[in-house]
């Protein structure tokens, strides 16, 4: 390699490193120092004093911030077990490469393609207790339900909030396990069936197993992005009933943009940050082990 | 070969699933089509036969809603943010598949981590810059911050392209004394077309969606068609009927490009996740 060639490779990192370090580096930076001041965009235009880490220990007295992490830990269970099982459950459907299962795996693309923002205002039309499309079946097949007004049960709010997250992911979770699905071997499944196994005992005790390093890739990936709903809060649910469906995410867009409290704000952005990092450190790993190889 | 009990029943299974699956991921589409085509009265009502009529879709358009600059923002924006995320993961990616230095990996995971970070902690500071330099409520501003999350992304399903292509082929060109950047541009980069398309048409879906940004940094000029529908909630309550057409403005582009390029675009999605 002469000098030149050393170069090169620098050249043609450049352009992308340096957009990633002014948009991703810099505010990750700024607000990290932001969470260490008190600054209320309501009186100055300029940040404030350093208080230490008064911002930080405001959130731990702070009732809101703590049902906002409950919310959050509420959702993702939710959302994240349920988008796995459906979608695990639309690839053992859709396995086998058949014309029809083709065309259902095109139109698996449109729910994840459509914006989350919509998703919200969708299934808040489908639920209204007056006019909703959803509301209605639901009367009909559960006539005890029918007094429920879903979005104002602050559980039920949870649990639609959660259903309109795994609308759009479990079709994408679908198409990467039936990714996945095809690429098992099917010598071990064939040998289980001659030796007497049924079609359930084949997936739990062969299928499955083999199946679990991207399910728990998924897993992660999936709880990363659970963390990070923001959009069908607002047009949801707007947090509410209540503070049912405030999300942390949603909790440090008020304090910030509501309240213009940037340096509570930052501070309770931090504890987000470092919730997901801890999950996306385990996804990275994961994920660099599969490079290596 | 006959199938046995246990065989015919999951064989049942399997197409009452299918239906399942199939009502469960149309229908709430399906819905808002419909709802689109009706007036009001019936919006407001869960009638599946009604006269249709297209008002709403000239109607989203005209005084008090104008969606019209809304799109205008929406295409910009869009296009702006992928005619400068993919030339650039394009190079890195490259960069990041053909060569070995020190401290590669750390980059490579710096770069998949940027992908992460909460949006909200992106905004924050970047509300303040923007404020000070007159930046909000412009269509600068959110190109800017969309590129945030569509770059990385960018760059690692390139780079899966990239990594599939044995390095032999541009042995050749190198040989030839063509320099590394023309080996790119002559004969790696026509081979991984299917993949800058994918992640091209990725990132203008992930531009097109994109709300949070635009929520809290425009109000009026720039404001795009996801935080256009905050609009037609009124002091009345929401125009469903509105809704639903504006609804279809931002999904019949998206579904439109995604179904045409749906093979690649399974197979790249699929990729960037899992390797």
């Amino acid at each position: 390699m002469n000098s030149r060639e050393k170069y090169v490779k620098w050249v043609m990192l450049a352009p992308a490193l340096l957009i990633l370090i002014g948009t991703t580096l810099y505010p990750f930076l700024y607000s990290f120092i932001t969470s260490f001041r008190f600054w209320r965009l309501t009186r100055s235009a300029e940040p404030g004093a350093f208080v230490g880490l008064a911002n930080y220990v405001r959130a731990f007295g702070d009732a809101g911030f703590w049902n906002s992490v409950w919310v959050t830990v509420l959702f993702t269970i939710i959302s994240v077990t349920l988008s796995m099982a459906i979608g695990l459950a639309i690839a053992l459907i859709l396995e086998r490469a058949t014309k029809l299962n083709t065309f259902m795996k095109s139109l698996l693309i449109f729910p994840f393609a459509m914006a989350p923002a919509l998703k919200g205002f969708s299934w808040r039309f489908m639920l209204n207790p007056d006019y909703g499309i959803l509301d209605a079946m639901i009367d009909f097949v559960f006539p005890f339900w029918s007094d429920v007004v879903w979005l104002g049960e602050p559980y039920w709010a949870v649990f639609w909030l959660a259903m309109t997250e795994i609308w759009g992911w479990a079709p994408y979770i679908a198409l990467v396990f039936i990714g996945a699905l095809g690429a098992l071997p099917q010598e071990t499944v064939n040998a289980a069936k001659v030796d007497g196994a049924n079609t359930f005992q084949v997936f739990w005790h062969v299928t499955l197993p083999q199946l679990m390093p991207i399910v728990i890739m998924v897993g992660l990936l999936k709880t990363i992005f659970s963390v990070k709903m923001f959009d069908q809060v607002v047009t949801l649910t707007g947090g509410g009933p209540g503070r049912a469906t405030e999300t942390l995410n949603f909790y440090v867009y008020n304090q910030g943009f509501k309240f213009y409290d940037m340096g509570y704000a930052s501070s309770l952005a931090y504890i987000l940050v470092t919730t997901m990092f801890i999950f996306a450190f385990i996804y990275v790993r994961f994920l660099m082990k599969g490079e290596q190889n | 070969m006959a199938m046995t009990r246990d065989e015919k029943f999951w064989e049942g299974m399997r197409w009452a699933g299918f239906g399942a699956t199939f009502l469960f991921m149309a229908f709430p589409i399906f819905w808002m089509i419909l709802t689109s085509f009706k007036v009001a009265r019936d919006a407001y009502s869960t009638k599946v036969f009604f006269s249709p009529t297209l008002n709403n879709f000239i109607s989203i358009f005209q005084d008090p809603y104008n969606f019209g600059p809304l799109l205008f923002n929406s295409v910009v924006v869009s296009f702006s943010t992928v005619a400068v995320a993919i030339p650039a993961a394009t190079c890195a990616a490259y960069a990041f598949s053909r060569y070995q230095f020190k401290g590669k990996n750390a980059l490579m995971v710096s770069v998949l981590s940027s992908q992460f970070v909460p949006p909200v902690v992106v905004v924050l500071p970047f509300f303040i810059l923007f404020k000070n330099l007159h930046l909000l409520d412009t269509r600068l501003a959110l190109v800017i911050l969309n590129l945030s999350f569509v770059l990385p992304f960018a760059v690692w399903m390139i780079k899966g392209f990239i990594d599939a292509l044995p390095p032999d082929i541009e042995s050749a060109a190198v040989v030839d004394g063509c320099n590394r950047f023309q080996v790119l541009r002559h004969i790696t980069l026509p081979l991984i077309m299917p993949g800058v398309v994918t992640s091209a048409v990725f990132g203008f879906i992930q531009s097109w969606n994109e709300f949070l940004f635009a929520l809290i940094l425009t109000n009026q000029k720039a404001v795009t068609l996801t935080v256009g529908l905050m609009g037609l909630h009124t002091d009345k309550g929401i125009l469903w009927e509105h809704m639903a057409a504006a609804s279809m403005l931002i999904m019949i582009p998206i579904f439109a490009i995604s179904f045409t390029i749906r093979e690649y675009f399974i197979s790249g999605l699929t990729m960037g996740a899992v390797k």
